[in-house]
């Protein structure tokens, strides 16, 4: 121990030791966010606080928040999903089709999202064989599997026979009445891939593989099949909420969940991602989500034309991008005072 | 023209996060002439001529050029100011053909568009002169090295500089193509031209300097016109180097050599390599000479499993053969560990989270839970051991170089590995750090790991080495042990001129 003590100290080595318990975790500020946006909307309009209202909130961000479980691990590892909401869409319409032709709905349900989890395999097969980014890859299989739906849903709203579906009944239940079942899936989600991603190997070589893919393939890291295993996680994420919107919603018209690819991103940037890599938090995309719903809520509380929340989505993410990219800046800007990338 | 000297660099200062490259430089290059700056890889070579080229902007001291205070502010601000440079990796485009690199952002324009044919023009005389017959639309990734190292020169010459810099331009070129460099060089002196000339390797910066500057830890420790230095300073500045290498225990490689676990290739062949066939046994650091494209580091990445082999067989102290991939080189403890940047760090998660990088990352065994109290403990162990300057929490990117480069060796030394493959382990780190290094890598070899090195720093390979093997364009052309080892020998096996690089032209034009 002394012996790091009696060492001169090298001309600005790091070697202060760094202030212990400063460090606010990084979902601090999307934490801050929601509590100020329910507190000032509580205030304006009381009856958005009815527990009703806000139960009903989290059903509605509970499908796109499920895609943005499955977007922040992409995002960790460095990638992109685009074909995220087709392939919700897909599994959603497969498993209505298929309770429509008389398969057990709990049979239907699984397979809808074992479809999801193979259409992010054969995104991620071929990533990895084509070594293309997987926005690249995706931007073309996005086209492909929202094709396969229209072909296969024949372009029209599907209304699956809901009179025996157990599924259904349970799924469009709510616990304690007022609990929606898709909303404690995803919490419950939440929260496990939070762990997954922060204490398993797994999730120790995602953040890897996203902070510097060259150095995780140098150091053993087996980088395809991390890449692979990634992408299967994001198709069975889509697939799953794409059961749960055939199950809760009871109808799905074509256009569904076709924006809840990039809503997952951008719920994953304002809760702290960042889209360089490296790391991400699993529960800050879920509050990132519940912010954008609280947002498009308050929109329709106030009688803003429902046309604008198009637009109000997009300005979030522009928003959440550009403060994660400042404090970014900031913070090389003290580490490396003022020198951005030294030898590069 | 008046005939004071054309640069003047004072009392210039810089450094880069924690680490201090430059701290005092002086520097004053005549006008026609040839002025070399020496000094070990890390002394602040590279950075001294960033700062002249603009790429690099000081932190203290003044630049005087043709008798006026200047700044450099960007490159285009240096190529106005008319200095070229050529870098040590010259930032070319391996995809655009030839003609595209040698004209980068100054093509001659022909009625708006850009002129291929003045292209061609002009660019003829210059690469006649350099003893260069390439075909100029095919692009420039079907060069061989060296061919694109004098491309990179021609490229700084087509700008007509009054002043030329050239960081380690014949690191690539065989003895050949070095020659004709420095023919060159001495009839563009001729003509006028300054020239400020950088370099590692002493006995050939003694041929070519009119005026010489040594270079250590970022200050000009001697300087002096060529034909002023004494003998004994001479072999002063061959000597600055040998201090920095740990003393081998010299008894233990003749000791039961049978027995002790070893690597064995046989005809070992794929990519540049062709027929490789050596031993290499636990506790001897066995070093691989080789100057660009030889296929040194080639032979270090099958090893890893990175590179496919074509054919001949290896056997590993496991008993196993080439590993197929990274992961499962990993697993069974063999190593590379390159010293090029970006190989190796994760710069923005902390030093725990790199040091579990093979522990929990690569291997599959053990638990499936990532602990990150677990790799905290882990990283206090190795920042103790190997004295890196920082706390377990701090991101590895805030480290110096050198103690990135030690967090990168600490994390194999985790897994305890059995073949330890370097490539250019201490590149671009301040001496002090590489002294620690080459310690280390004594340390690894003494404790039974088998230790193979590769670099371009010759002094490197002679200071650390029990015996070293060289390559040349792909071939093993020799072993050299003890008394043998050193540079001038070791520079004439890799660098010796050979019909070769002829055949190789003419077999790439007929596959064209």
């Amino acid at each position: 121990m002394t012996k790091t003590d009696t060492a001169p100290p090298l001309a600005g080595s790091a070697n202060r030791q760094p202030g212990r318990g400063i460090r606010l975790p990084d979902e601090t500020g999307a934490v801050v966010a929601l509590a100020a946006l329910v507190g000032i909307l509580g205030w304006l309009r009381p009856s958005f606080l009815d527990p009703a209202n806000l139960w009903a909130l989290l059903g509605q961000a509970a499908l796109p928040g499920l895609l943005a479980i499955g977007m922040v691990f992409v995002l960790a590892m460095r990638e992109i999903d685009l074909s995220a909401g087709a392939v919700f869409h897909l599994a959603a319409v497969a498993t209505a089709l298929l309770i429509e032709a008389g398969f057990d709905p709990w049979l239907s349900a699984l397979a809808g999202i074992v479809l999801g989890a193979s259409l992010g395999l054969v995104n991620g097969v071929l990533a990895t064989t084509l070594r293309l980014p997987a926005l690249v890859v995706t931007s073309g299989t996005w086209w492909m599997i929202q094709g396969l739906s229209l072909v296969v849903g024949k372009g029209q709203t599907i209304t699956p026979p809901g009179a025996d579906g157990s599924l259904f009944t349970t799924l469009s239940a709510k616990a304690f009445a007022v609990v929606p079942a898709a909303g404690i899936v995803f919490i419950a989600l939440a929260l496990a891939m939070h762990i997954v991603l922060h204490r398993t190997r797994f999730g120790y070589r995602v953040q890897a593989v996203g902070s510097n893919p060259r150095a995780a393939a140098y150091a053993g890291i087996p980088t395809a099949r991390v890449r692979l295993l990634t992408l299967v996680l994001m198709g069975a994420m889509a697939g799953l909420a794409g059961v749960i919107h055939g199950g809760a919603d009871g109808a799905i018209a074509p256009g569904d969940g076709s924006a809840f690819g990039l809503l997952a991103i951008t719920a994953a940037l304002i809760g702290g991602t960042s889209l360089s890599g490296g790391h991400g938090s699993v529960i800050g995309a879920a509050i990132g989500i519940l912010i954008v719903q609280v947002i498009l809520s308050a929109m329709t509380l106030f009688g803003v034309d429902s046309a604008w929340s198009t637009f109000a989505t997009g300005a979030l993410t522009v928003l959440a991008l550009a403060l994660d990219r400042l404090v970014r800046l900031w913070r090389n800007r003290r580490v490396d005072g003022g020198q951005d990338h030294p030898f590069d | 023209m008046s005939d004071s000297p054309i640069l003047f660099v004072r009392t210039v200062a810089k450094r880069f996060g924690g680490t201090v490259v430059l701290e005092d430089m002086n520097l004053t290059v005549e006008r026609g002439s040839i002025h070399a700056v020496v000094g070990e890889s890390g002394a602040g070579k590279s950075t001294l001529i960033k700062v002249l080229a603009g790429i690099v902007r000081p932190d203290r001291g003044t630049i005087e050029y043709d008798g006026k205070k200047v700044t450099i502010g960007s490159p285009d601000a240096a190529r106005k100011q008319g200095i070229g440079v050529v870098l040590q990796q010259a930032g070319l485009f391996p995809e655009r053909p030839v003609l595209a690199n040698l004209f980068v952002n100054g093509e001659p324009l022909h009625n708006g568009l850009i002129s291929r044919r003045e292209m061609e023009a002009r660019s003829r005389d210059v690469l006649r002169q350099l003893g260069l017959a390439v075909d100029v639309h095919r692009p420039l990734s079907d060069l061989a090295p060296g061919e694109r190292q004098l491309i990179a020169i021609a490229r700084a010459l087509l700008e007509n500089p009054r002043l030329l810099i050239l960081d380690d331009p014949n690191s690539a070129l065989d003895r050949r193509q070095s020659e004709r460099l420095f023919a060159v060089l001495r009839g563009l002196k001729a003509r006028g031209m300054s020239m400020l000339y950088a370099s590692n390797r002493l006995e050939e910066t003694l041929a070519i300097a009119d005026q010489l500057t040594v270079i250590r830890n970022g200050r000009d420790v001697l300087s002096k016109a060529r034909q002023d230095l004494t003998a004994s300073e001479e072999a002063m500045i061959g000597q600055l180097r040998q201090s920095l290498f740990p003393l081998p225990p010299r008894a233990l490689p003749t000791l039961a050599g049978t027995l002790r676990p070893q690597i064995t290739v046989a005809g070992l062949g794929g990519g540049r390599l062709d027929g490789i066939c050596f031993t290499a046994r636990a506790g001897e650091i066995v070093g691989l000479a080789g100057l660009a494209g030889s296929g040194a580091s080639n032979l270090l990445a099958m090893l890893f499993g990175q590179q496919k082999a074509r054919e001949g067989k290896v056997r590993f102290p496991d008993g196993d053969g080439l590993p197929r991939t990274r992961t499962e080189a990993a697993r069974r403890n063999i190593c590379l560990i390159s010293g090029e940047r970006g190989n190796g760090l994760m710069p923005d998660k902390s030093i725990a989270f790199n040091l579990s990088n093979v522990v929990v990352g690569a291997r599959d065994w053990g638990t499936r839970w990532y602990s990150p109290r677990m790799a905290l403990g882990r990283a206090a162990r190795q920042i103790e051991a190997l004295r890196i300057r920082s706390a377990p929490e701090m991101p590895a990117g805030s480290l110096s170089a050198g103690g990135q480069q030690k967090v990168i060796i600490a994390k194999w030394l985790e897994i305890g590995p059995q073949v330890v493959l370097l490539d250019e382990p201490a590149r671009g780190i301040d001496i002090g750090s590489k002294q620690e290094i080459y310690a280390l890598i004594r340390q690894m070899a003494a404790s039974g790991c088998i230790v193979l090195l590769h670099s371009k720093e010759l002094s490197e390979l002679t200071g650390l080495c029990d015996r070293i093997l060289a390559f040349r364009q792909g071939r093993l052309v020799g072993e050299i042990a003890d008394a043998a080892m050193d540079a001038g020998t070791i520079l004439k096996l890799i660098a010796a001129d050979e019909p070769g690089s002829e055949h190789r032209q003419s077999r790439r034009e007929s596959a064209a």
